[in-house]
């Protein structure tokens, strides 16, 4: 091999050496599951699994589920975390406000939101309102602690400047104190997609008639384990994307901060 | 290395034009585009103090300032200097006393007053134009032609689309310069700005300060430690000591001023030494006594002192003491300081009034 051809293959190799065991652990799976070592009951082969990707999508089964999902999703983050973002300006903005709610809102947050199921469902029943209600839960807090943060930790020479160079109380927020909170507001966001799927996989395995969690609860009754490995593998799917969006919006977002910039 | 190279074009230009400000100063300051008289702020602080809880920080403060005028007021740090200038900006108010601005009594914040921190405090989210519109109010064209035209004054109009985080310290500076300027202030108010900055780079940054307070003629207060810099810009330095004004001195030379010139040199030294016996004059950390003994050395002299408390020895260097000569037997203050000593020499039965002639010799304790 001469050196001078080995630039341009070791990048290579270095962008495809983190997917290398990845692949391995795959081709050795699929070896497994067709030598018969590894019985179909327990882990499905990869191909299978591909395969069965495939038929539901075909079917356009796979689309109507994953849109029922993203909905669910898409709605609870927006209704818990538009009120945890309320809140969070609220009370890191006005001293009156966070003596009001801050200490009752610290104490529901001690509380695993997913151990109100049994109450959420008397109060809701099966419906979509309870899976709302969970998924908002979930992403409140994050989104709440993490704009309190960032208002409270903006810089308050940036502030008294602000005020000083005359600026109103909307100029001052719009310009100094939201920008100023933005980073930690965005660290609140990609915690709570996290808790979104969470939630989302819990609530839609207690009960629904759509929804990737509702396909997975079904293949398990009639066994296809093909089905269900594929579900665990949509969620996985999901959350990345999820953080990539995120992501992107740091990079739109914070472009100024040297952090951030790609 | 890109910085550099715009600092180093800049700072040709400032030469440039501070070279051509010299025959261009006498008409400029009667143009009728910039009468002094009508853009500066009078301002008068009478009997001001400030006080944060019980720890008093200004007691007393009179000071009046004409319009157009230069004020840089000194003192150590803590001396309550910045408390006076935040007091003016009206982001604190006093305990005690007014400020009245034009003769209107002054409460809280001054659309005509301005203030330049030590910091520059530029909104790291918006961009160096978007910075320098900060609190303008317009339509977008206008207001953005007025902030680049102010980032023209200080040489960074080619600036005015990057981040702050790309610039360098002094250039920050210059765009918190441009922001206070573009609001066309009659009271500019800064806070030690330079302090942060490198020696070259605060020249270069004095130069600027002064050739826009000529062209604009506001009023300006400058908050310094710096003597020489007081002294460079001021038509007036006010030393500030345990809250109180001890010094209040006129600044007779022409502009522009060089710093090698005997005059500069022997006002700085002025000052310095005065700033150095108010310190003096601070009794908790001085003793008087009488010289004992002096051991002569060619480089380093000691000198044993008498005092209420016992012997101290001081360690002199054999030439402060051939210009400042002691006699065995001769009345000092021994004036300390961290693990140094001051020695001042008192005028023999005249303990009223010893600090006329105060000679502080530096030297440490042996």
């Amino acid at each position: 091999m001469s050196t001078s051809a080995s630039t341009p293959l070791s990048a290579l190799a270095r962008r495809l050496a983190p997917w290398l065991v990845p692949a391995l652990i795959l081709a050795v799976w699929q070896l497994a599951a067709q030598a018969g070592w590894l019985s179909t009951r327990i882990l499905p082969a990869p191909l299978a699994v591909l395969s069965a990707g495939y038929e539901l999508a075909a079917s356009g089964e796979l689309l109507t589920h994953l849109g029922a999902s993203f909905k669910r999703a898409a709605s609870g983050l927006l209704i818990g975390g538009g009120i945890g973002l309320l809140f969070g300006l609220l009370n890191g903005g006005f001293k009156v406000a966070e003596t009001l709610f801050d200490t009752s809102l610290q104490m529901v947050r001690n509380v695993p939101h997913l151990a109100l199921i049994p109450l959420v469902i008397l109060w809701f029943g099966i419906g979509e309102e309870g899976k709302l209600f969970l998924v908002a839960l979930g992403v409140f807090f994050p989104i709440y602690l993490n704009t309190f943060h960032g208002i409270r930790t903006v810089d308050p020479g940036l502030v008294e400047m602000g005020r000083s160079y005359g600026l109103s109380r909307w100029q001052l927020f719009r310009r100094v104190i939201l920008p100023g909170a933005l980073p930690s507001i965005l660290v609140g966001v990609r915690f709570a997609l996290g808790f979104m799927w969470l939630t989302l996989i819990v609530a839609e395995t207690i009960s629904s008639s759509s929804g990737i969690g509702y396909m997975a609860m079904n293949a398990r009754e009639f066994l296809q384990t093909d089905v269900v490995v594929l579900a665990i593998l949509l969620y996985a799917l999901l959350g990345k994307l999820a953080d990539v969006a995120a992501r992107a919006l740091e990079r739109r977002w914070l472009a100024w901060n040297a952090a951030y910039a790609s | 290395m890109r910085f550099n190279h715009h600092e180093n074009q800049y700072l040709s230009e400032v030469d440039a034009r501070a070279n051509q400000a010299v025959p261009a100063a006498a008409p400029s300051a009667a143009a009728p585009t910039a009468p002094a008289a009508e853009a500066g702020l009078a301002t008068k602080v009478a009997g001001v103090a400030k006080r944060f809880g019980e720890r008093p920080v200004l007691a007393g403060i009179d000071l009046a300032i004409a319009p157009g005028e230069f004020v840089a007021i000194v003192g150590r740090s803590g001396c309550g200097k910045s408390t006076l200038l935040r007091l003016l900006a009206g982001l604190d108010a006093p305990s005690a006393g007014a400020i009245a601005l034009d003769g209107r009594p002054a409460r809280g914040l001054h659309p005509d007053v301005r203030i330049m921190f030590q910091d520059a405090r530029l909104l790291p989210w918006q961009t160096v134009l978007g910075n320098v519109t900060l609190g303008l109010a317009g339509p977008r064209r206008e207001v953005d032609a007025r902030a680049r035209q102010a980032l023209a004054e200080v040489g960074l109009a080619d600036r005015a689309d990057e981040w702050p985080a790309r610039l360098s310290g002094g250039q920050r500076q210059r765009v918190a310069l441009a922001r206070a300027l573009v609001h066309r202030p009659r009271l500019l108010l800064l806070d030690e700005p330079l302090g942060a900055l490198d020696a070259l780079t605060r020249i270069e940054m004095q130069r600027l300060i002064e050739r826009l307070w000529q062209e604009h003629g506001f009023t300006a207060v400058l908050v310094t430690h710096d003597v020489a810099e007081a002294v460079a810009l001021a038509d007036r330095i006010v030393l500030i000591e345990d809250g109180q004004l001890a010094l209040d001195t006129p600044v007779a030379l022409p502009r522009p001023r060089e710093r090698g010139e005997a005059g500069f040199a022997a006002l700085e030294g002025r000052v310095l030494k005065r700033l150095m016996t108010v310190e003096a004059l601070n009794p908790r950390n001085q003793i008087r006594g009488k010289v004992a003994e002096i051991l002569l050395d060619p480089v380093l002299s000691e000198v044993r002192i008498d005092t209420l408390h016992g012997p101290v020895v001081a360690a002199i260097s054999t030439r402060a003491l051939r210009d400042h000569p002691l006699e065995v037997g001769a009345p000092v203050l021994a004036v300390f300081k961290s693990n140094d000593v001051a020695l001042a020499r008192l005028d023999q039965g005249d303990d009223e009034r010893p600090l006329t002639e105060f000679f502080p010799i530096p030297s440490f304790i042996g």
